[in-house]
């Protein structure tokens, strides 16, 4: 039997609506920037959308009480929108996705969140930043970067890995395309991986003083920027990150339905791993509920529940919180929990309070590049050219 | 027992809303923050280092940055040194220059560089000096960055 608590808006329109109206002025704040621009006609068309498709996706994650389809939904929604704006934006700005020597000189790089995992050894030992890009100032400069995930980390955790990372969406993308695995059996030891990824990048880099996943191993950089081929070095760099890109982000995740470049090979992952230990919110499993079905075992995208994790009546700490398993659940065992309240309590509340700051992160990456889309997406439709 | 846990863990789950919030909308503010941090500069293996010296040879204005070797722990023995190479009104096609990067009075390296077909020529007066590392138009200027082994002798 579902508790049901004061705070429950599955199937209540009246508290589902009530429940709407921070989110509604969110959106608003977030997908205008504080200042909305109304000054045609395509930009009110651009607006309007983003609002309705944030407010939608919000109103189904509480009222249906499912989680992961909408995530889903909004999280793939990021993947792509981020992509094709960054790249319109570079082409704009440099002629191509490339960057050249003259970039790297004028140290003009975006800090992508990825790189923290390897400029922290060099910070400490000799204060400074091993990094191309900008201190602060100009777009996704360094410190602005670092602020951002310091915050993410502290409010959610890893569920940054599901809520908010602008990579993730592809390969969670991918691995819904096909009803059902064609590969059955990934061994959960490969959920390892990206803490063994994260020490040879950390300690590479360090020696080198070099952000070495970028330059070998990073494969969203098909989907982002990458170094113009001027020498063997960096074509053999290119051959590797795309060969990654397709069998990480694409190939794998579509045979197996698991999001595999975020559960085995992602050294952001691993780090944000750390910080679900000390994060507030979790997966809490209800043994009095649960049958033993490990429906969950099988459904999670980045193994993060086991049946030792059943038994222990939690998920893992690599677990990105993006609710599939709570779905999944027949015997809706499986919760968001807050640490240092009891499992079995308050469900609703718990998940409103875990929604409300996951969903927040959600609006504020996807909210900006889905609005410049369409403003673009209709500007090809009426003139014929994106630039 | 239990509810002295129960009450802190709601109000900081609730609090995380405001982090996220806080988190963004006050970025500029806590970034400018940041980068105030003894740690927030970029290694000079990126920046090139720090400047040394400006001074103008013919049509250029020459600056010359200090040689870096750096390694996480000491230094390394194989760094480079970057020069800046501006035109005085514009960069000219070609440009022909001695550059002195020890500050030692006598030219270390010469180079010659060809803006118009990106080709760059290194002679080196100086056994230290081995290779051209970068040569590239930066903006309305011009960057080489020349290999250098490091004096042991000194």
């Amino acid at each position: 039997m579902e508790i049901k608590s004061d705070y429950s808006t599955t199937g209540n329109l009246r508290k589902t609506l009530l429940m709407m109206i921070p989110m509604l002025l969110l959106t608003f704040l977030f997908i205008s920037g504080g200042k909305p621009d109304f000054s045609n006609k395509v930009n009110v068309f651009a607006f309007l959308l983003t609002f309705l498709f944030f407010n939608w996706l919000f109103f189904m994650i509480l009222f249906t009480g499912k989680t992961n389809r909408y995530r889903k939904t909004g999280f793939i929604v990021l993947a792509l929108f981020f992509s094709f704006t960054f790249i319109l934006n570079l082409i704009q700005m440099r002629g191509s996705m490339t960057f050249s020597d003259n970039n790297l000189l004028s140290c003009e790089i975006p800090f992508c969140h990825i790189v923290s995992t390897m400029v922290i050894i060099p910070a400490v030992v000799t204060k400074t930043i091993i990094f191309p890009g900008r201190i602060n100032e100009g777009f996704a400069s360094i410190s602005s970067m670092l602020v951002i995930i310091t915050g993410i980390s502290v409010a959610v955790g890893r569920g940054f890995c599901s809520w908010g990372c602008f990579y993730g969406g592809w390969d969670d993308g991918c691995s819904g395309i096909l009803a059902k695995p064609l590969i059955k059996k990934v061994n959960p030891v490969f959920k390892w991986m990206p803490f063994a990824v994260l020490l040879i990048v950390a300690l590479s880099a360090a020696v080198t003083l070099s952000p070495t996943y970028c330059m070998w191993l990073c494969p969203f950089k098909t989907i982002t920027e990458y170094q113009k081929v001027t020498n063997l070095e960096v074509l053999f760099q290119t051959i590797i990150f795309l060969i990654l890109f397709a069998g990480l982000v694409l190939v794998l995740p579509i045979l197996t339905k698991k999001r595999i470049q975020c559960a085995t090979f992602c050294p952001m992952g691993a780090l944000l791993s750390f910080t679900n230990k000390v994060n507030i919110f979790g997966l809490g499993i209800d043994k009095d509920k649960c049958n033993n079905c490990l429906n969950c075992t099988k459904v999670c995208p980045t193994f993060s529940i086991t049946a030792k994790d059943v038994e222990k009546g939690k998920s893992d700490f690599t677990c990105t919180k993006c609710g599939k398993c709570i779905d999944a659940c027949s015997k809706k065992a499986i919760h968001y929990h807050i640490k240092g309240t009891p499992v079995n309590k308050n469900h609703s509340l718990n998940r409103i309070l875990f929604l409300m700051p996951s969903f927040t992160l959600l609006l504020i990456f996807t909210g900006r590049p889905l609005l410049n889309g369409i403003e673009l997406i209709i500007k090809l439709i009426t003139t014929g050219s994106l630039i | 027992m239990k509810h002295l846990t129960v009450i802190p863990a709601y109000i900081w789950a609730f609090s995380c809303t405001l982090i996220i919030l806080f988190t963004f909308m006050g970025n500029p503010f806590l970034a400018k923050k940041l980068a105030t941090l003894p740690f927030m500069k970029v290694n000079p293996v990126f920046s090139g280092g720090d400047i040394t010296r400006s001074y103008s040879q013919d049509s250029l204005v020459i600056t010359v940055y200090k040689p870096v070797f750096e390694s996480l722990i000491g230094s390394s023995n194989h760094g480079f040194v970057q020069v800046k190479l501006a035109g005085v009104n514009q960069l000219p096609q070609i440009i022909h220059c001695t550059i002195d990067y020890d500050a030692d009075s006598k030219a270390d390296f010469c180079l010659n560089i060809n803006t118009a077909s990106n080709e760059t020529k290194l002679e080196s007066l100086n056994p230290l000096v081995t290779a051209i590392n970068v040569s590239s138009r930066v903006k309305n200027y011009w960057v080489v960055r020349v290999n250098l082994e490091k004096n042991t002798r000194r």
